[in-house]
């Protein structure tokens, strides 16, 4: 029973990623809330302008095209959003696909989140002020963050931390104490990459090392300014795929489950690593793809539900087929017993016509009762694969678009496929672990019953799983 | 063997397991649970709650509710006879058209803190909402007794609007204004009021003037704004008057700014814009519903005069249910005359006008209602007082009014 605990516990682990929060908009249905990050690097200023608007100006818009929504905000941002850097204003193009989304908010009406990637080429600036004027009218959330950029050492006015994650959360903390942090100055000196600035309370300051937060983001920011060579960034990618496939929602619940269920083979376990990589290297490219065929008009929050969806769907459809099959298994044991009876009690009258078909019958019996039935199809096997690899993380896909970006596309898919590959030596090893484990309850000698029951229990949890992803979906596409 | 798998009692603990595990994930990954609860003392708690309506006042976003409600549930669970986290509870009722409820805690606020001036006034508002006017007449004069101030001068000048005392209402907001408060916001309130009243009395000049003062104090006061553009209006601006209320719109898009802006537009002859104005005020009832704010009687009002007639008399009556005040008989008398029962209306309108009312949009809908009820000689008397004070109070109701009064003669 202990194998059960641990698939319900990753099973555990896989939906406190998937449980959504609440689509209520916190700060209200009349907010504008925008946030500005801002990092200095020796090459320029980069600054990331997100805008969230709440259900009712939203709807005041609703009219007006995406393309003329994108255009306003810019507009707005042009004139109002201030770079000067030692006294002078600087001009911001963009450095980037700027994102539109209308996400669902409260009622069934809509909110609306831009992005706007922007940048000013500056060399050697010593003081950066940034004020933030757009939207002088509306009330909502307003802060500016600044992160480390390369080749500086910057000393900024306002915190680096972010409590909001981009406004995507609003957690009770900035509702009681609703920020408009509309300044910044930041001061500049040659450095490694660091930052110093006050903690959100104001209490104290603290240092932040380009690399140290955000995990392999930043490391692959680093990269991009060929700070690191390029193999050890590979094995960074590669460590970091490994590391993240512990964090929820890889489908490892899903793969341990299938193996359990189907009795699943040391090699079993190694495709399935294997397809796990090729799909979740392919689903992060397709979606990097969409996202930037639709750079315009979305966002890859709202492809995720519907990935989410088919992907749950799929896992259902597997673990009925399991089931299916673990049934159909059953049956024809039975069946073949009862066979076996009939042709006995009316043996004598039809022995001849029969012999050839016992002997037939006889041989497979052996096979059954000697040995499992090999129930992994090698399509079975690359369905599951696909279907524990078709839920691209975000991690992975900022890396890609980061890439993009910053016009480095080659790299950027270089390393997915090694944060794909240390994913799959995980989810590889996980399977490894729970096949072997298999073989422990025989040598506890846990009642056969029981025994018996686990690959239909096993193939009910990949339903419920798969429902379970599904459902998750379905109140985001609603 | 099959039959033996598919047992039961052998499915059940992984189904319970399974079940027990998926709820106590959605339980632990609550995000409104808080991360860490820290020790906070109740008078922080209700300095935040009451930090958090002031700025509902001031930004007219429904969503600051709930995180006051929460400073002040902590509050009393700290301190369950705290005067100040129960004033805030009642004040947060109102402010969400509960009046009962809001009367329930005004009414325990004063229990708590008898010798306070404070609780009198949540008492007294939920009391003129809920009609108890006599009460609310002996309140508010122990209010004032206790506490000269703007909060009780302006409730004074409010009492004596409803009983038709226009002088004497101007007087008391003058007072109200004069008394001055620490809030920039309190002070350009009250200025904006003596501006609103002073504009039903016609006096359009002194009108302006004390919105330009209330916006001199707080830039870009919506309420003054309004204001400023019902004034162009009425005095047949209209073009101005889009222009103000379409500002007034962007900035705080409140329902009845959207549905004024929708019947200016309708007066200036631009069906089509009225139309995707009111579909705007549709937008915000679902959200005021979600945010669960009662806000009946402006929708009823607006349904009835531009939406669905029945649905119209359904919010009207679930308005008067909680809060059988005289603009509750107002919205349902007004209900029941657009949905063809003006004999069934005429009994809330002068329910409606009973305290003596002199606001012209109450005696022109009573005067319709009256009219249709086939009783000339009311209509007529409800009909001149409504164009008494101020002929030309609305660009849309004061031609109906003039046009109803000339067939009746």
């Amino acid at each position: 029973m202990s194998r059960l605990a641990t698939v319900l516990a990753v099973v555990a682990l896989a939906l406190a990623l998937l449980a959504g929060d609440a689509s209520a908009h916190p700060l209200g249905n009349f907010t504008v809330n925008h946030l500005t990050n801002v990092a200095v690097s020796d090459d320029g200023v980069q600054l990331r302008y997100i805008l969230d608007v709440a259900e009712i100006p939203t709807f005041q818009a609703r009219k007006q095209s995406r393309e003329h929504v994108l255009a306003r905000a810019r507009q707005e941002v042009a004139r109002r959003l201030n770079v000067s850097v030692d006294g002078h204003r600087v001009v911001l193009r963009d450095a980037g696909p700027a994102l539109l989304s209308f996400l669902r908010g409260q009622g069934a009406l809509n909110t609306t989140r831009i992005e706007l990637p922007l940048r000013a080429a500056v060399t050697g600036a010593h003081v950066v002020l940034l004020r933030d004027g757009t939207y002088p009218d509306r009330i909502g959330y307003t802060a500016i963050v600044a992160q480390p950029g390369t080749g500086t050492a910057v000393r900024s006015s306002v915190p680096s931390q972010d409590p909001t994650r981009g406004l995507r959360t609003y957690p009770p903390s900035t509702i009681q104490r609703p920020l408009d942090q509309r300044t910044a100055t930041l001061t500049v000196r040659d450095g490694a990459a660091t930052l110093v600035a006050p903690r959100l309370d104001g209490s104290d300051t603290v240092t932040t090392r380009s690399g140290a937060g955000d995990g392999f983001a930043s490391v692959f920011e680093n990269a991009a300014a060929g700070k690191t060579t390029l193999v050890l960034l590979l094995l960074a990618a590669l460590g970091w795929g490994a590391l993240h496939a512990l964090s929820p929602g890889h489908g490892k619940a899903m793969v341990a489950a299938y193996l359990v269920g189907c009795k699943g083979t040391s090699r079993h376990a190694v495709v399935l690593g294997v397809v796990v990589t090729i799909t979740h290297t392919i689903g992060v490219f397709a979606l990097g793809l969409i996202t930037l065929l639709l750079a315009q008009s979305v966002l890859p929050e709202t492809l995720f539900p519907w990935l989410t969806l088919i992907s749950g769907l799929l896992v259902v459809a597997i673990g009925l087929g399991v089931l299916r099959s673990r049934v159909g298994h059953h049956r024809a044991q039975r069946s073949h017993h009862h066979l076996d009876e009939h042709r006995h009690a009316h043996g004598t009258s039809h022995a001849h016509g029969h012999t050839s078909h016992h002997h037939g019958h006889t041989s497979h019996h052996h096979g059954h009762s000697h040995d499992m039935p090999d129930t992994i199809t090698r399509k079975s096997l690359i369905a599951m694969g696909a279907a524990a690899g078709l839920i691209p993380c975000p991690s992975a896909l900022v890396v890609l678009l980061g890439a993009v970006a910053q016009h480095q596309v080659g790299l950027g898919l270089l390393l997915i496929f090694a944060f794909s590959i240390g994913l799959a030596a995980t989810l590889t090893a996980l399977g490894l672990l729970v096949v072997h484990a298999h073989r422990l309850p025989i040598r506890l000698a846990v009642p056969k019953r029981l025994l018996s029951a686990l690959p239909a229990a096993s193939a009910l949890i990949i339903v419920g799983l798969g429902c379970a992803i599904a459902l998750q979906a379905a109140p985001k596409l609603l | 063997m099959l039959r033996r798998t598919l047992r039961p009692r052998v499915l059940a603990l992984p189904t319970v397991a399974f079940v027990v595990a998926l709820g106590a994930l959605w339980a632990l990954d609550d995000p409104a649970r808080p991360a860490s609860t820290p020790a906070v003392n109740p008078v922080d708690l209700i300095q935040r709650g009451n930090a958090e309506l002031q700025r509902a006042r001031e930004t007219a976003d429904p969503a600051h509710y709930a995180s006051a409600e929460t400073m002040f549930g902590q509050a009393l669970r700290r301190d369950r006879r705290s005067v100040d986290a129960t004033i805030g509870m009642a004040t947060l009722a109102l402010a969400r058209h509960d009046f009962r409820r809001g009367l329930r805690y005004a009414q325990r606020a004063r229990r708590l803190g008898p010798h306070l001036a404070r609780p009198f006034a949540v008492l007294v508002d939920a009391q003129i909402e809920l009609g108890h006017y006599e009460q609310a007449g002996r309140s508010l004069q122990q209010m004032i007794d206790l506490q000269p101030n703007l909060a009780s001068y302006a409730r004074v000048s409010y009492f004596r609007e409803l009983h038709g005392d226009l002088t004497g209402a101007l007087r008391a907001m003058r007072l109200a204004v004069s008394a001055g408060a620490a809030v920039p916001e309190n002070v350009a309130y009250v200025q904006t009021l003596l501006g609103d009243l002073q504009a039903m009395r016609g006096q359009t000049a002194a009108a302006r003037r004390a919105y330009t003062l209330a916006l001199s104090g707080v830039a870009g006061y919506v309420p003054a704004l309004a204001g400023r553009a019902q004034l162009d209006g009425a005095t047949g601006h209209l073009q101005a008057a889009i222009r103000g209320y379409a500002d007034v719109v962007r900035r705080r898009p409140l329902p009845q700014y959207v549905i004024a802006l929708g019947e200016i537009q309708q007066a200036a002859g631009r069906p089509a814009d009225a139309r995707e104005t009111f579909a705007l005020v549709d937008a915000e009832r679902r959200l005021l519903a979600a945010n669960k704010v009662n806000s009946d009687v402006e929708i009823a009002l607006f349904e009835a005069d531009h939406g669905d007639h029945a649905r119209a008399v359904d919010l009207a009556r679930r308005a008067w249910r909680a809060a059988p005040s005289v603009r509750a008989a107002d919205a349902v008398s007004w209900a029941l005359e657009r949905f063809g029962r003006p004999g069934d209306a005429l009994g809330w309108a002068r329910r409606a006008v009973k305290l003596g009312s002199q606001d012209p949009l109450i005696l022109t809908r009573a005067g319709l209602t009256a009219r249709a009820a086939g009783h000339a000689g009311e209509a007529r008397r409800y009909l001149r007082r409504a164009l008494r004070a101020n002929p030309h109070f609305s660009v849309l109701w004061a031609p109906r009014a003039r046009n109803a009064l000339r067939g009746l003669r």
